[in-house]
């Protein structure tokens, strides 16, 4: 998958994947936030975005 | 537990059901002083009733099951400890509160001293309040603590990191419950540390901290101080329940807990009366919740005749066919009182809600789920004709079922619903973010919105459970599931590959609580052959299963040829054995034998038992090493039991047990004092120095070093008994015929360690006795009696209805490529048969073994594969209707 | 104009990550409100296609949970 989105030009930061059971409350807020901080360090997304994908 | 205030009115904890608040009448000012009252002239609802009273009813019941619990030990009264005065000297269930993310502390563990500090390091006191006469009158093993308090070291280091120690002092390291060993080793290597010393004083340093005193493995006095002490306080009966058991005319042993028999563990001495959980012994969570469905069992036998005699049926409504119908969409926003309305703009996200495509009527609600807002909901429907419904509220993982059925009640399609989670997901969690609160939920609305407008009236598939069950083994705990079922008028087939029933308890003697097995075995083999509603089929096995669920089918291969049965559920029972032992001179000389070959002397009442000098046992054979890492959990009160016979025909006899940990937990804990008394001498030994036997001449000799004298001993031994391991019978034919799981060791894998102790994942399936893990004859029954409880509870039903949000295969498009078919965690989909008129070779998905997870409908390359309630168009849709400006 | 904030969009097992997320919201936890949750019914129903489509409408980042 992140393979894909590389071949695709978007930044693997940009997917995410977590395993967190239902009880792990306190770790899904700590995952919300590491997810947060990190796209907001990358910035918006650019590429692929609805009107790209009507050129290609 | 007083580590926190409370205010007067409190929400028991975060995970309560129902989650509502209580009045705490004696801190509440109103209530004791008659000023205040100002909760109930803010609350919106009404709620607030100062004039309810406690008052006496008087049911009507054919049965009644105690399951009062247990009172944690209370250590104040111990002065080497100093528990009252001493703030950073907690109990375990203090300690517990302190890990907990809803507790006091948000689960950061401080110490309760004025300076609050993070403690470096922690230690845990074991058996304070258990296997103990001095101080207090328990003199049983409580059990659980050794576990809990391994348990809490270890997330208390995964709390705050590599850097705190904790360091456990104990006398026996009790674990004895499934994967338990695995978890004190797994500990251990974690670095938690394992003292073997009682300590007996706790002095304060002028810092708070804590000076501790103990007398190391050497025998040397070392003083160590720790920041925080944790003690692992015991399990014990309440007062007011020995009162109650008085009133109810009820047996308490000498420990105070409800006396039980070992061939009826959840019966009182009083019929009718049945026990289950701490109150029958301490123990834990498992053979809590096995002793809980047994004690339902047993209530529900003497109670079949009045089954469904006070049941009452709701009336259907017939349901609206929408079918072709352009969607019009009800939205219900709901305020939750200010829950939700208190951060969340509720009005304006409706107002938003009514601008929306197919939205016919948006309003919002105080609180949707209350009784007159689900009538006024159904009202709603009928009166503009609405034919999707969305709510915005709370989870669906709690409320969908409610708001479900008030849509079938007014004559929707359950599945033309949908709720957006704007209180758990949204309000709750961005309480200072009020704006961006209310664009979520207006997003969340939105994409709900889109979703229903998609959604298609589901059928759910309909299936009767045939009225009869399999057992697969017929030893102790395959008997007790057998006759269970059977009493409860269900027809049962045993099959037992041996020639006869009974299983492993035809080689025991006598139970810890000094039964004779052979005696009681025979009753328990004799009813089972009167039984007219069981079917035994000795020398059988099971040659093949087709089915699932309500109509099994099942072919048994027996000395009369095969025969097939059919049954709606399957209990396996398929027992255990002993090791046979490869290492201290098994099999060279007749003096050596198995904990089976002894008793089988004592049945026999073999001379020997009344000549021999001297007697020696050697526990852990063959279990707690690498290779079988776990514990046998009957060994230890098995030798103890047996050195106390032997002490009992021949007192002058030496007899000896060299062990590593004595495991007799709960009141077997009782025997090992006895035994102790009695004069049998327990030498300890160490998994690195294991003992050895020779044989020379007419002697066998057993060396080991005694764990005292730090010495090598060597004792002549006219018995050695090899307490051995038990390993499962392991059949990986049958776990693939049911499609059940097998752990390393080989035992069957239940449905959830803690919760789901006799059910497998797959419904229909059930477990019991050794098959599970290795457990005395009083466990076994009970958890016989519980997988039979637990199947009953299907089998009641008659039919079951399976979910309508199922996948589904288009045969057209279809590619007949086996990936969902090979995929499937289920076994759902297979291939249409060859010679099928209609699409031969594609695939079919069983709507009722799918569970829904959508696997095979992402894995499938042709897209044939559709999801039912979770559709691609659905999700696109979902994910579009998301407002990113 | 404030601070540019990330859009995410993700996809919750309803059985694991979903009901983490109620759990956070019952014990009161504060987090970003950049989430948009979909709920599906295990990461398995979990396609790439749907990834695609969020960020095609738009979305910063997908996170996908169990």
């Amino acid at each position: 998958m992140k393979n894909l989105l590389e071949l695709m030009g978007i930044e693997a930061d940009r997917i995410h994947f977590s395993w967190i059971s239902s009880a792990e409350s306190t770790k899904f807020v700590k995952v919300v936030n590491e997810i947060t901080a990190k796209v907001k360090a990358l910035g918006p997304n650019q590429r692929f975005v609805k009107q790209a994908a009507k050129v290609a | 537990m007083g580590l926190a205030k409370r205010k007067a009115a409190y929400v028991e904890y975060a995970q309560a059901v129902p989650l509502k608040y209580a009045i705490d009448a004696d801190s509440c000012i109103f209530l004791q002083k008659g000023k205040c009252g100002a909760c109930q002239k803010i609350c919106p609802t009404g709620a607030v009733d100062f004039k309810q009273k406690p008052s006496t009813e008087t049911l009507n019941v054919g049965a009644v099951i105690l399951a009062p619990g247990f009172t944690p030990f209370d250590p104040g009264r111990f002065d080497n400890y100093q528990y009252a005065n001493l703030p950073n000297v907690v109990t375990s269930m203090e300690f517990e509160r302190l890990l907990s993310a809803s507790g006091p502390t948000a689960g950061h563990v401080t110490r309760q001293s004025k300076d609050h500090g993070e403690p470096k390091k922690i230690a845990w006191f074991q058996c304070v309040g258990s296997r103990d006469q001095n101080k207090c009158d328990n003199s049983y093993c409580s059990s659980v603590c050794c576990m809990y308090a391994i348990k809490e070291a270890v997330i208390a280091k995964e709390h705050a990191g590599d850097g705190l120690e904790c360091t456990i002092f104990y006398m026996d390291m009790r674990t004895h419950g499934k994967d338990f060993e695995r978890f004190y080793n797994s500990a251990k290597e974690k670095g938690v540390r394992f003292v073997r010393s009682r300590v007996h004083t706790i002095d304060p340093t002028p810092d708070e901290s804590l000076n501790v005193r103990y007398v190391g493995d050497d025998g040397q006095a070392i003083t160590e101080t720790f920041d925080l002490i944790v003690l692992s306080v015991g399990l014990q009966t309440n007062p007011a329940v020995v009162d109650l058991a008085k009133q109810l005319d009820v047996d308490l042993t000498a420990s105070r807990f409800c006396a039980t028999d070992t061939f009826a563990p959840v019966a009182t001495s009083r019929p009718g009366i049945f026990v289950c959980g701490a109150f029958q012994g301490p123990k834990d969570i498992p053979q809590s919740v096995v002793d809980a469905s047994a004690a339902a069992e047993a209530a529900g036998e003497i109670l079949t005749p009045a089954r469904n005699t006070l049941t009452k049926v709701p009336e259907k409504v017939a349901e609206l066919n929408v079918n072709g119908e352009r969607p019009r969409i009800g939205v219900f926003v709901c305020r939750c009182g200010i829950n939700i309305a208190g951060v969340v703009d509720v009005p304006s996200v409706a107002e938003f809600a009514a601008t929306l495509p197919y939205v016919e009527y948006a309003t919002d609600n105080l609180y949707a789920c209350s009784q007159d807002t689900q009538d006024a909901l159904a009202q709603t429907i009928k009166e503009k004709k609405l034919n999707r419904v969305v709510v915005a509220a709370c989870t669906p993982k709690t409320h969908e079922p409610l708001f479900q059925e008030t849509l079938i009640a007014a004559g929707l399609n359950k599945y033309l619903f949908e709720m957006a989670n704007i209180r758990n997901h949204d309000s709750w969690v961005h309480k200072n973010n009020p704006e961006l609160a209310t664009k979520k939920a207006k997003d969340l609305v939105h994409s709900a919105v889109k979703k229903v407008a998609l959604a298609n009236p589901l059928t759910e598939a309909e299936l009767n459970i045939a009225q009869s069950a399999l057992v697969v083994g017929g030893g102790i705990s395959g008997m007790a599931a057998a006759l269970s079922l059977s009493r409860q008028g269900y027809p049962t087939h045993i099959v037992e590959q041996e020639a006869q029933l009974g299983g492993q308890a035809r080689n025991i003697y006598q139970t810890a609580k000094g039964e004779a097995v052979a005696e009681k075995l025979q009753e328990l083999v004799r009813s089972v052959e009167q039984d007219g509603n069981i079917t035994v089929h000795l020398k059988t096995k099971l040659d093949q299963v087709e089915g699932f669920v309500g109509s099994f089918k099942s072919t048994l291969a027996g000395n009369k040829g095969q025969t097939v049965i059919e049954h709606g559920v399957a209990v396996l029972a398929t027992g255990g054995k002993a090791l046979t032992p490869t290492e201290y001179g098994y099999g060279k000389d007749p003096r050596i034998m198995t904990s089976l070959e002894l008793d089988r002397k004592f049945m026999a009442n073999d001379p020997v038992l009344d000549t021999a000098e001297c007697a020696v046992f050697i526990q852990c054979v063959g279990s707690r090493q690498p290779d079988r890492p776990y514990c046998s959990r009957v060994c230890c009160t098995h030798s103890v039991d047996s050195a106390l016979q032997l002490k009992k025909r021949r007192p002058e006899m030496n007899v000896y047990i060299l062990y590593r940990d004595i495991r007799t937990y709960g009141e077997r804990e009782l025997l090992y004092k006895k035994a102790r008394e009695a004069g049998v001498i327990f030498i300890r030994y160490a998994l690195d120095h294991k003992p050895t036997v020779s044989i020379t001449g007419s002697k066998v000799t057993v060396q080991v070093t005694d764990h005292v004298l730090g010495l090598p001993v060597a004792i002549d031994a006219d018995l050695l008994t090899l307490a051995t391991a038990v390993l499962p019978n392991r059949d990986e034919r049958l776990a693939n015929f049911f499609k059940v799981p097998m752990n390393e060791d080989g035992f069957f894998v239940e449905r959830h360690a803690k919760l789901g102790p006799s059910e497998f994942a797959t419904d229909g399936v059930f477990l019991c006795g050794l098959a599970h893990y290795p457990k005395p004859i009083d466990e076994s029954i009970a958890q016989g009696k519980a997988a039979a409880s637990r199947a009953i509870t299907l089998l009641a039903r008659k039919k079951i209805f399976t979910s309508g949000q199922v996948a589904s295969v288009d045969p057209m498009v279809c590619s007949s490529c086996g990936v969902c078919v090979s995929v499937c965690p289920y076994s759902a989909p297979s291939f249409i048969d060859a010679s099928a008129r209609m699409h031969a070779g594609k695939a079919q998905i069983n709507a009722v073994l799918c569970k829904g997870c959508g696997l095979c409908v992402a894995s499938c390359r042709s897209g044939a594969i559709h999801l039912k309630g979770f559709d691609n168009d659905q999700i696109f849709a979902q994910v579009a209707a998301i407002n990113w400006d | 104009m404030s601070e540019w904030e990330p859009k995410i969009v993700s996809f919750l097992c309803n059985w694991c990550s979903y009901g983490a997320a109620d759990l956070a919201g019952v014990s009161r936890m504060e987090y970003p409100p950049n989430v948009r949750v979909v709920r599906i019914p295990c990461t398995g129903r979990m396609s790439p296609k749907f990834a695609l489509a969020a960020l095609r409408e738009g979305a910063d980042a997908v996170w996908v949970s169990g």
